[in-house]
């Protein structure tokens, strides 16, 4: 399999909008089935005291996620990223998910829920749900996840030991 | 079957994320090198996809498969949550390659460094939970 170009890709993501609207009268988003996790871990917290029920498609869905998952990735159906490995980035690549990575991804995993959190959304949310309802904040929010993601890729992740 | 149907559509949408390699972490790497347009042109039709699907809904009052209008709702500000937050999930996404749903894909494939960036985004979901009261909104 080739890569899915981004002129079908990104506007089969933009309909996934439309979809979950009218399948199940939900907009799309992701992050808040961290939240609902959440209320089970913490449950006499103010933040996690709330309607849970109406997140728990969240949790479904990433259970399709996932499940997408094991069949393209683990299935084998879908071929490995192709790596320019002259870049910088391309050399690192071979072995990012090594387990050796653990603390990198321990602390940026945070970063992203903790983040998705206060800003009230993730790339999901904001990103695509919001920005196609035109919200200013989200627009903003997009904007913020942008500068933090060039700041930490030109002066944190050159200089930290990626194995 | 409501379950299910939430099933199926994120099955379709990590299917996408997948098939595109927008879950991958070079992807995400190349698109803060602007080395690509890949990403810009996934994200930026996928926005303008979803901005033209909601104006369509909205104009023929289009409803739900169990028949009820459907409601949009934004979010509400945050003012600095929107900043601060957005900053500190935008360093989350360069150092893992990953924004939440692809952190997902991750744990269902290489599932031991995806479980562990998964636990670090709910243990980042659980001190929000702790310490909201205190921050700036």
């Amino acid at each position: 399999m080739t890569t899915l170009p981004w002129y079908i890709g990104g506007p089969l993501i933009g309909l996934m909008v439309p979809l979950i609207l009218i399948l199940r009268e939900k907009q799309l988003g992701v992050s808040s089935s961290f939240r609902y996790i959440g209320t089970f871990i913490l449950p006499n917290r103010d933040y996690f005291k709330y309607d849970k029920k109406k997140d728990l498609w969240q949790v479904q869905f990433s259970v399709g996620i996932v499940l997408a998952a094991f069949v393209f990735l683990s299935g084998g159906i879908a071929s490995p990223v192709e790596i320019d490995t002259d870049s910088l980035y391309g050399e690192q690549e071979s072995n990012i998910y090594s387990i050796s990575n653990w603390l990198v991804f321990l602390i940026g995993g945070f970063a992203v829920g903790f983040g998705a959190r206060y800003a009230d959304g993730c790339t999901a949310g904001h990103c695509i749900m919001g920005n196609s309802l035109l919200n200013r904040n989200s627009m903003i929010t997009t904007i913020c996840f942008f500068i933090g993601g060039l700041a930490v890729t030109y002066f944190v992740l050159p200089n930290i030991e990626i194995l | 079957m409501k379950a299910l149907t939430s099933i199926a559509l994120g099955f379709a949408f990590g299917a996408i994320l997948i098939f595109s390699e927008a879950f991958h972490w070079y992807r995400i790497q190349e698109m803060f090198h602007f080395e690509s347009f890949h990403m810009y042109g996934l994200l930026g039709s996928a926005i303008l996809t979803g901005v033209i699907s909601v104006q369509i809904l909205k104009r023929f009052k289009v409803k739900s498969v169990y028949g009820a209008e459907l409601k949009l709702v934004e979010k509400e500000p945050r003012r600095l949550g929107n900043i601060i937050g957005g900053l500190i999930f935008g360093m989350g996404w360069s150092l893992t390659g990953a924004c939440s749903a692809p952190l997902i894909i991750l744990a269902g494939w290489k599932w031991e460094i995806g479980l562990i960036g998964l636990g670090g985004a709910l243990l980042g979901t659980l001190t929000f939970g702790l310490v909201k009261n205190k921050l700036p909104k």
